[in-house]
């Protein structure tokens, strides 16, 4: 009978392996030569390079800004390093054998041409919403890339996660596949928003928590997160921001790189507007800026306003010329003041307000932390503006106070715990 | 541009080493190239000549201290031997000259000299310098005007009786010829003997055109547009730069080792040097040089050295006041500066007693500039090029670290980003001069911000224990005074002591404001120099030295004692400034005696608020002081108003009030300004600054913590002068001896509490309330 | 490394260390000593120039950081030292020693971009990074605003300088 049971467990076993090796095999799709670059109309091939920045996939595919798409970036994962790929049209190391099939299928389903499973640090979860035509174009931009042979670094995942086949039972648990549908009571500008936030865009990919899958917490959707050094802030109403997102706020955000009431694009949100929105057409960036007003909880100007001016005057109530300052106190009215002091009733974006700065109000501190002590280059934030690092000026401690005393008097949010430890520890990356 | 002007036009804006542009080194070049293109009024070792140069190359009695020069073109160019430090001297020196000159201002120049000799004692310091030279450089130039007179009444035809001076010209009725048309045409060989100058007539102040009339700073423009030059960017072809590595300790330390392996990485870094200092000035330093500033920078922070550190290691602010207790209750210690007769029983007979200590911290200098020298040989000349502000002091250190005589050693004096007293002491041109011989070219040492601190010669804690006997009636009988304080002149210039009434001699700076002129019966006045402080570190002569704490100490005393005899701090002071006997002033710097210090009381009372009635923790505090010396006395009064916050013990200071009386005030905005920076250096040291030594060290080393005051802090001020043709007197520290003690006794008047102890701090004023 | 940016309107280009701080490649090896070296940490101000138009303290930038950008120093505000504040600065003989007073002009400048007309709290607020150890910050607030009258097209008015002082 303990016989008969357990060969049915086995039988049962083998029969699971059976379906789940059908459901994990996928064919590869035959190689062929790489497209010739008269293929596509040029205007085919522009309309590629705005889907391009809009799936940011320059920022990702891309270490050395002299070999664009060669790929070799890592991404640390709780489950080792993975490296992204090259996808310049390279036959042997880049995707220069790829049909256009082979493409769209990576694209939409997280397989490559060969027929392996892609890790979802590669976000076809949301690439599967995009259109047959945003495919064919990115298809056209990439192919027509400055062919670059070289071969990305080996992952490090540790085992069972780098078995690719076992990511079929990854997606089984976490992949709807499936173009995006349109909410038919939204205007068409949010439905554009939405289509190229939740899609093209991923923005989830870094503004939601992730579970012990490594996917993206459905439940906790646009909560906000740590992502590569950074924190990504709620994007609903979460957001701890005193000033509530408008339209036309999120607008200037997305398109320059900064917002009078929530500050500066700096990490991998720079490059996001920067390298990713640059060419991208204006009604694209309205309607990311809808939708995301929208998910943040819209507010009109007016009311925006008055919330950043009761929120800088009630920070500069707190402080002031004083002989007898507290460290914090007087490190920012020395050192900090002079670019960031702001006239309450119209704080200017080049003057980033600390009392309605993102990196203030956020749970976590790194983005405070890091532009303290290593600055904000030209190329981040405001393009050509720039403040210089402290890490050279201030000690741990002091830089401790700082952020503490910003903290304590600019929001209401509870200290950061552990504060100069984790100045400590960036300093040294 | 030929050599003379090259010379006139020295350093600032150009790329040329300031000692190529400076006085040539042979004289007859000099005068040949001054032969026909101008005349020297010159001083002769026996008077002052106007001669033509090549006439006094040929008598060979050419004393070249030049104190200005009139061109055919009608410039005049006025020498300055001072050093310009943000008191715009040079305009007021040369307002001086030109006045009596009846020069015509828009046409005068200055020009900075080297160190030679010729120009006498060199030193910027203890407001001295209007005072000192306002009644030779007032010869000089009526001599001029005269000589000038009688050439252009020549060459007009006429007697120099007919003839005025006036704007550069001399006019005769409806004829006039200008200063440089004299020059280039006529003979202006003349020779005064020095009986002659010394009856030089010097014109009444009614007559005075440019002294006491408003006019623009020459030394400013340069200063809006970044052409001025200061030592830190003074440069030589094929300099290094050093960036010193301080020992633990200011004395005593030796180096053991030093490894710089790890900083062979650095680009740029050449070699780290340990130098021999025989004047024990830098002793136990090393210097790391590189290619450029940032490589020494950089690289010094991967050279290891190993030092023995010396005895002072472990001392503390606190080690050095208790020390100076110990010597205060010592009556043997310290040296009386005077002791008149019947102060012991006066106490003795005292019908009360009042008795107080005061404590005043550290406090460094912070110039802006950090210190930093250049230094390198040149056809067997040592050049130094620096900021300094006493260069006869430091010239023979220089020559016995070099082991050269004193004539191989000049200096060339650039602006001074600050001086306030810390370059006075040369000190940090001596590692300098050291590096460059070691090495055998040209070094640049530049100090970083905490370098700067930890060698400054800061400003000594002091210890003092106020003393004063009341009769039955609640009047002063008697006082006595002992301060205990690092004394930086017995440091580095003990020529300069005095001794006292007991034969010891003591630092006059240190003691400067103790001998007040408030009639208080005898007195007794023992300052102490604390050897522990003088171990420690090289106590520094800061903005009016001891003036500054005596002061703190004085007047809070007189105004705890007003109190104690239940009078108005006004009131009772008026009292005791009567102006009698050896209060009673002496032609010319100090006539008038106390009666001028009670005037300008009397008129800051009027001025102020004081007698009003004020709100809730506001209150304002009386001081009043005659400066530093008492033979060139600047009567200063002062009245501060503060408001104290009972829960934060935070202090804000909101209006302080003063009047001066400086005798004649040369260039009034000029004085204005000196008044202005010189209160609210005292405020700031009172409210803002002080740090403590810890470890032998000053602890405080940036402004991450030592916190001078800034612009949000400046309280209103209202500055008045007293209209005077009194001798000119000094003007650029006085107001810092009154404003710190006003401060502490405006925060009585406001909320009963004495604060004995500067600088003022929250914690104190909330203990005190607490208490 | 070479690093190329505008410097007073002129394209220049360093070879040195791009970590070394902007202040001694303008001082060192571009002979640009206007700017000055005061505290090296960013806290009193005696360094700043404008990068890009906007107020920088060079002590403690690495050059590197502003290849391709435009940097102004004193040297650069104005091609005749002209400059409304300079003038201001000079009416109302603000400079004592001077070594501040270039990082106070340069931030001052910065500042009437941003603040064209502005209030006492906007001054203490946007100069308090700049140490002035002279304190001549009564006429330092003076300048600045008679500089920005000068700017807003009022004129300047003389009769309200400090000191009054005359040229004669």
């Amino acid at each position: 009978m303990i016989k008969k049971i357990l060969m049915g467990i086995v039988g049962l076993a083998v029969l699971v392996l059976a379906v789940f090796l059908v459901i994990a095999w996928e064919s590869s799709v035959d190689p062929v030569d790489p497209p010739a670059s008269d293929q596509f109309s040029q205007q085919q091939i522009d309309r590629g390079e705005v889907i391009s920045g809009l799936g940011n996939c320059q920022t990702c595919h891309t270490t050395d800004p002299e070999q664009p798409y060669a790929g070799g970036l890592a991404m640390p994962t709780p489950f080792g390093t993975i490296y992204t790929t090259n996808i310049t049209p390279d036959p042997e190391t880049g995707i220069g054998q790829w049909s256009q099939e082979a493409f769209a299928r990576a694209m939409r389903e997280g397989v490559d041409r060969s027929g392996s499973h892609l890790f979802p640090a590669f976000p076809y979860t949301h690439f599967t919403k995009m259109t047959d035509e945003d495919v064919a174009d990115l298809y056209a931009y990439v192919m027509t890339r400055e062919p670059i042979r070289t071969e990305a670094p080996e992952n490090t995942l540790e085992f069972p996660f780098n078995i690719r086949m076992l990511q079929a039972g990854w997606k089984l648990l976490f992949f709807d596949e499936g173009r995006y549908q349109a909410e038919d009571s939204m205007s068409d500008e949010w439905n554009r928003g939405a289509y190229l936030a939740e899609g093209l865009g991923h923005c989830s990919a870094c503004h939601s928590p992730r579970n012990q899958f490594g996917a993206e917490d459905k439940g906790q959707a646009w909560e906000g997160t740590v992502v590569n050094g950074w924190y990504a802030p709620a994007l609903n109403e979460s957001n701890l921001s005193p000033v509530d997102w408008t339209t036309d706020d999120a607008h200037a955000y997305l398109r320059e790189g900064a917002s009078p009431f929530h500050g500066v694009a700096i990490g991998s949100m720079a490059d996001v507007v920067h390298a990713g929105l640059g060419k991208a057409p204006d009604e694209d960036v309205r309607g990311l800026a809808v939708w995301l007003s929208d998910l943040a909880g819209a507010a009109d100007g007016e009311q925006a306003g008055s919330q950043a001016t009761a929120a800088i005057k009630s920070a500069q109530a707190q402080l002031g010329p004083d002989p007898n300052m507290s460290q914090g106190e007087r490190i920012y009215a020395y050192a900090c003041a002079s670019c960031h002091y702001n006239d309450p009733a119209s704080p200017n974006a080049m003057r980033p307000d600390m009392s309605l700065n993102s990196a203030v109000t956020a749970p976590d501190p790194v983005n405070l932390i890091r532009a303290t002590l290593h600055g904000v280059s030209q190329e981040d934030g405001i393009p050509q503006v720039m403040m210089p690092g402290f890490a050279s000026a201030l000690s741990d401690q002091e830089i401790a106070s700082l952020l503490g005393f910003l903290r304590e008097t600019h929001t209401d949010q509870p200290a950061w715990d552990n504060l100069e430890q984790t100045i400590r520890d960036h300093r040294e990356q | 541009m030929n050599k003379f002007e090259r010379y006139l036009n020295r350093p600032e804006g150009t790329e040329t080493p300031a000692s190529e542009n400076t006085l040539p080194v042979s004289r007859r070049g000099f005068l040949i190239g001054a032969a026909g293109a101008g005349f020297t009024l010159a001083f002769f070792r026996s008077g002052l000549s106007f001669a033509q140069p090549e006439e006094v190359v040929e008598a060979e009695t050419f004393d070249p201290t030049i104190w200005y020069h009139i061109f055919p073109d009608g410039r005049i160019v006025v020498n300055i031997a001072e050093a310009e430090m943000g008191q715009h001297v040079g305009t007021a020196l040369a307002r001086i000259v030109a006045d009596e000159l009846e020069a015509d201002w828009s046409m005068v120049e200055l020009h900075h000299v080297d160190s030679d000799p010729k120009w006498g004692l060199m030193v910027t310091g203890g407001s001295w310098s209007i005072w000192q030279n306002f009644t030779p450089l007032s010869r000089a130039g009526a001599a001029g005007r005269q000589a000038l007179i009688e050439e252009g009444a020549r060459l007009l035809g006429v007697s120099p009786d007919q003839c005025q001076a006036r704007n550069s010209q001399v006019i005769a009725g409806d004829q006039s010829i200008s200063y440089g048309d004299i020059v280039s045409q006529g003979d202006l060989s003349r020779t005064y003997s020095e009986e002659e100058l010394k009856q030089m007539p010097i014109k009444p102040a009614s007559q005075r055109r440019l002294i006491g009339r408003e006019s623009r700073a020459l030394d400013i423009p340069d200063k809006t547009d970044g052409t001025s030059q200061y030592g830190l960017d003074a440069k030589v072809e094929g300099m290094v730069y050093g960036r010193p590595l301080i020992p633990p300790t200011r004395y005593g330390s030796t180096v053991n080792s030093v490894d710089d392996s790890e900083a062979k990485s650095v680009k740029g870094y050449q070699q780290t040097i340990v130098l021999d200092d025989p004047t024990d000035t830098a002793p136990g330093w090393a210097v790391v040089i590189a290619d450029s500033f940032h490589a020494a920078n950089k690289a010094a922070a991967k050279v290891k050295v190993d030092w023995t550190a010396g005895d002072t290691a472990d001392v503390s602010e606190q080690d050095i006041l208790d020390h100076a207790v110990e010597l205060i209750e010592n009556p043997d210690k310290g040296s009386l500066m005077f002791s008149d007769e019947g102060v012991d029983e006066a106490f003795n007979n005292a019908s009360d007693v009042f008795e107080q200590d005061y404590i005043t911290h550290t406090v460094l200098h912070f110039q802006m500039e950090p210190v930093n020298a250049l230094a390198y040989e040149k056809d067997g000349t040592w050049e130094i090029h620096t900021g300094n502000q006493w260069q006869s002091l430091i010239l023979p250190v220089l020559a016995k670290a070099l082991g050269v005589k004193e004539d191989k050693v000049v200096m060339r004096t650039y602006m001074l980003g600050g001086g306030f007293g810390r370059r006075l002491n040369g000190d940090y041109a001596v590692p300098a001069a050291l590096a460059s011989q070691q090495l055998g070219k040209p070094v640049k040492l530049v100090f970083t911000r905490d370098d700067d601190i930890r060698f400054d010669s800061p400003r000594s804690p002091s210890y003092q224990r106020m003393r004063m006997a009341f009769d039955d009636n609640g009047n002063p009988v008697g006082m006595e005074h002992h301060a205990a304080a690092g004394w930086p002149t017995q440091v580095m210039a003990p020529f300069f002591m005095p001794k006292g009434a007991n034969d010891e001699p003591f630092d006059p700076f240190s003691a400067q404001g103790a001998a007040h002129w408030y009639s208080v019966g005898p007195h007794r006045v023992r300052p102490i120099s604390n050897d522990l402080a003088n171990a420690t570190f090289r106590p520094g002569w800061l903005r009016s030295v001891g003036s500054g704490w005596i002061n703190f100490a004085i007047e809070s005393f007189m105004d705890e004692a007003a109190r104690e005899a239940g009078q108005d701090p006004i009131d009772f002071r008026l009292a005791l400034l009567k102006a009698e006997g050896k209060n009673a002033g002496e032609a010319p710097n100090s006539v008038g005696g106390a009666s001028r210090q009670a005037n300008v009381l009397r008129r800051v009372r009027e001025i102020s608020e004081w007698g009003q009635d004020m709100p809730e923790g506001t209150g304002l505090g009386v001081a009043t002081t005659y400066g530093q010396e008492r033979n060139m006395p600047t009567w200063t009064a002062c009245v501060a108003k503060v408001n104290v916050n009972r829960e934060t013990g935070r202090v804000k200071l909101e209006k302080l009030t003063l009047v001066t009386d400086a005798g004649t005030v040369v260039h009034p905005d000029g004085a204005r300004a000196q008044v202005e920076g010189a209160a609210l250096w005292g405020a700031s040291m009172a409210l803002h600054e002080g740090t403590r030594f810890e470890n032998g060290e000053p602890v405080d080393r940036n402004l991450n913590t030592y916190t001078p005051m800034r612009i949000g802090d400046v309280p209103e001020l209202e500055i008045e002068f007293v209209d005077s043709t009194e001798a000119a007197v000094g003007l650029g520290e006085p107001a810092t001896t009154v404003t710190g003690p006003a401060i502490a006794n405006a925060i009585f008047a406001a909320v009963g509490i004495r604060l004995r102890e500067i600088p003022i701090t929250p914690e104190a004023v909330r203990e005190a309330l607490q208490a | 490394m070479a690093t190329e940016f505008q410097l007073n309107g002129q394209a220049i280009t360093v070879d040195i260390d791009g970590d070394t701080p902007l202040l001694w490649a303008l001082r060192d090896d571009l002979d640009q000593t206007g700017t000055k070296y005061g505290c090296g940490i960013g806290m009193c101000g005696a360094c700043t120039v404008l990068v890009n138009g906007r107020a920088t303290r060079s002590c403690i930038t690495p050059v590197e950081s502003v290849a391709n950008a435009t940097v102004t120093t004193i040297e650069g505000l104005d091609p005749d030292g002209e400059h409304p504040l300079q003038k201001a600065w000079v009416q109302t003989q603000t400079p004592q020693c001077g070594y501040c007073q270039s990082g106070q002009i340069m931030q001052a400048a910065a500042m009437l971009k941003d603040f064209p007309d502005p209030t006492d709290e906007q001054i203490n607020s946007v100069m308090a990074g700049n140490l002035c150890r002279c304190m001549a910050y009564v006429r330092i607030r003076e300048a600045i605003k008679l500089a920005a009258r000068e700017m807003n097209g009022a004129g300047a008015d003389n009769a309200s300088v400090a000191g009054g002082a005359t040229n004669e």
